[in-house]
């Protein structure tokens, strides 16, 4: 095997923790693919591809250049739309623990393989408000808690795609950087929808289940 | 009860203090470091009562301030808030005498709860 690709027969490693994540052969780029969905994130130190659907989430693509570590996720925040985000990052407002959790824990995998914090390149997509009868504008305050927490880490955005009327495929090479992005027409908007609301559903489940430990 | 939150991401810190804001906590009683580093400077020179540390930061990780501060005989209140917790964290952080472990994104009702062992 040479080069940037990878042949079908040897797929590039997996790392700790993201067996669970489906990765399928992209046969128009001779590459892995690795698909993820609402609430999942996934780090790669090899040249696959990371792609994504999104209809008012929102994906980060985080790399350091150097090291060539790089990953994505794919988050919203949940709840009530109309309550300001605060300044600082949206740390003033509960409902964007998720977001700042879904940011960090792609940051902190990206820097336990080896990327250096200083270095990290970072790209926003998403946020579309897809339906006419959005008046709560979800996206639009995904994407306002994106770029605030950007700010507020010390970051900067090389590059974005967010907001409009259409849902989003993000196909990112965290090995080179490259993003290519397909807007999607609104007869799949529906699907789209149904899987983000699914997961809004799932994070107020997952509070019941917010895990607490107390030692002894 | 003077707290000292050490997170090294910005926005991590600023919910964590608006949480224990919600729990009763004043402003003024909470102070922060970016790193345990930092946080153990500031424990040297200005001893809280509890530390909420997060797990991974550069400099000094939250488990390594906690092994550092137990090795010089520091019995502060420490408890984590972390993005992740495996078994094996878990169990380090009890034998290095952690009061807890949170993990994010967490409610106000667990740090609360969190909290209250700490307080009572």
């Amino acid at each position: 095997m040479g080069g940037m690709t990878n042949s079908r027969e040897t797929w590039p490693d997996v790392l700790d923790g993201f067996d669970g994540i489906t990765r399928i052969w992209d046969s128009k780029h001779r590459l892995c693919a690795a698909k993820i969905l609402p609430g999942e994130y996934y780090v790669t130190r090899t040249h696959e591809i990371i792609t994504t659907v999104l209809g008012s989430c929102i994906s980060a693509c985080i790399r350091d250049p150097l090291s060539g570590v790089g990953g994505m996720n794919h988050f919203m925040l949940p709840g009530d739309t109309k309550r300001s985000l605060g300044r600082w990052g949206g740390g003033e407002c509960l409902e964007t623990r998720y977001g700042i959790a879904a940011m960090e824990k792609l940051i902190n995998d990206i820097l336990k393989q080896g990327g250096s914090k200083d270095r990290l390149e970072l790209k926003l997509f998403g946020g579309g408000t897809v339906l006419a009868m959005d008046v709560n504008n979800i996206g639009e305050r995904n994407i306002e808690f994106a770029r605030q927490f950007v700010r507020a880490e010390g970051f900067s955005i090389a590059a974005e795609d967010v907001g409009g009327p259409h849902p989003r495929k993000v196909n990112y090479f965290p090995r080179t950087g490259k993003v290519m992005i397909r807007r999607l027409r609104s007869l799949q908007t529906k699907a789209i929808l149904d899987r983000e609301k699914r997961y809004e559903s799932n994070l107020a489940s997952e509070d019941q289940s917010c895990e607490i430990e107390l030692f002894d | 009860m003077k707290i000292l939150v050490v997170d090294d991401s910005f926005a991590m810190r600023m919910m964590v203090v608006r949480t224990l804001r919600q729990a009763g906590f004043n402003g003024k009683d909470v102070s922060q470091a970016e790193d345990g580093a930092a946080a153990l400077e500031q424990i040297r020179k200005n001893p809280p009562d509890l530390v909420l540390a997060d797990w991974n930061m550069p400099n000094m990780t939250g488990i390594e301030l906690l092994e550092t501060l137990r090795a010089e005989d520091n019995d502060v209140a420490f408890g984590f808030i972390t993005t992740e917790s495996t078994r094996e964290m878990r169990q380090r952080a009890t034998d290095a005498g952690a009061q807890f472990l949170v993990s994010k994104p967490f409610t106000a009702e667990s740090l609360e709860k969190a909290l209250n062992t700490v307080v009572n």
